[in-house]
């Protein structure tokens, strides 16, 4: 039995734990996930989708901790700069210090590079589709970056709090192709295969994790959620997981099973080449084409 | 208790000694969203805190 005083009560579990065990205990869950998803192996070069918010920021510091476990891995982090102004500039610092202090070697790439302009100028009168439009031309973003450094994994911060939201929202929308094609399916198409190491650690953990690693920033929330589902869904779901501790993981546990009676049949339409670009894609043309198009780019 | 709240002003509570997750729901704020210290340090939403403390609550902001 412990006698430290506890800085975290894990309603969910029923558990208290001190500094040093609340530490331990998220280092041990994500080598788990990592170790029981076969997330990563032997020789791989992990890419760290960077934002320099709190999520990329813990997965980086996790991951540095658990090197040594993993055999043979290298990391190295990547920044997508979308040009968010009063948003990025803040978080894209944070990754720059972060990634120096760690030793890890950091790439940017911008939207400007990458799509001719920055975010805030993509979306002049359609605000309210900025969640998908960035998501989109993030993820391709992203892509670059990871083919360019040489990598054989994306790892992004999602945490089970993230993870939850997405899977009520797909049910929300009656999105059943993307519900069951967005974890291990990946590894299907010919993008490099993500990996989400925090899947199951909450929100609140991750960030007393950092906070007891001395590596909490106050950062802004970027200016574009509140036009999102995504912020409605965030809000009915933590008022249900304060209620109802457990319900994330059992929503997670809901898209496992669908996942599991969904193997084999063809919910998701065969991954094919865009007609325009070539990249993976499960219709004619990919979503960043379809996007180009109507965006003028 | 001296409170500080997440956008740093500052609201004292006239309350006898209370769980942490009272002064929040008094507050209107769900403990999923939010970390708490007592003087500095972190201390976990059941711990029972005086009229002497001093509570900072930091709302975990989306994203990242
Ligand atoms: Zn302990
Ligand atoms: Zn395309």
């Amino acid at each position: 039995m412990c006698v430290e005083p506890a800085v975290i009560y894990l309603r969910y579990a029923k558990r208290h734990l001190c500094r040093a065990h609340l530490i331990e205990d998220i280092e041990q869950r994500v080598l788990s996930t990592v170790e029981n998803k076969k997330l990563i192996s032997t020789g791989d070069r992990i890419a760290v989708a960077l934002s320099g918010g709190k999520d990329s920021t813990a997965l980086l510091i996790l991951l540095c901790r658990l090197l040594p476990a993993l055999k043979d891995v290298s990391l190295v982090a990547i920044t997508i700069d979308e040009g968010i102004t009063s948003y990025r500039e803040d978080t894209v610092h944070s990754a720059e210090d972060l990634t120096r202090r760690l030793g890890i070697e950091h790439h940017c790439i911008s939207f400007t590079e990458q799509f001719g302009d920055p975010l805030d100028d993509l979306l002049k009168g359609r605000e309210s589709q900025a969640c998908s439009i960035c998501g989109i031309l993030r993820k391709k973003a992203l892509n670059i970056g990871a083919h360019r450094v040489g990598a054989t994994k994306l790892a992004t911060g999602h945490n089970l709090d993230d993870e939850a939201q997405s899977v009520l929202m797909n049910v929300l929308r009656g999105d059943l192709p993307r519900l069951v094609r967005n974890s291990g399916n990946d590894s299907q198409s010919a993008f490099i295969q993500r990996i989400k190491p925090l899947a199951y650690i909450s929100e609140k953990e991750i960030a007393t994790y950092l906070i007891l690693n001395d590596a909490w920033k106050n950062l802004p929330e970027c200016p574009y959620t509140r036009y999102a589902l995504r912020r409605e869904v965030r809000t009915m779901l933590t008022t249900l997981e304060y209620r109802y501790p457990g319900t994330m993981l059992r929503l997670m546990e809901s898209k496992r099973k669908i996942e599991y009676y969904c193997a084999g049949s063809m919910v998701c339409e065969p991954i094919r080449g865009c007609r325009e670009c070539g990249d993976p894609c499960s219709g004619d043309i990919c979503q960043v084409c379809l996007l180009r198009r109507s965006l003028g780019l | 208790m001296k409170i500080i709240l997440p956008d740093q002003s500052i609201q004292t509570l006239d309350r006898g000694s209370t769980p942490v997750e009272n002064v929040l729901s008094d507050l209107g704020i769900n403990s999923l969203e939010v970390i708490v210290s007592r003087n500095g340090k972190l201390v976990s939403e059941d711990t029972v805190v005086g009229a002497d403390d001093e509570i900072r609550i930091i709302r975990i902001a989306h994203g990242g």
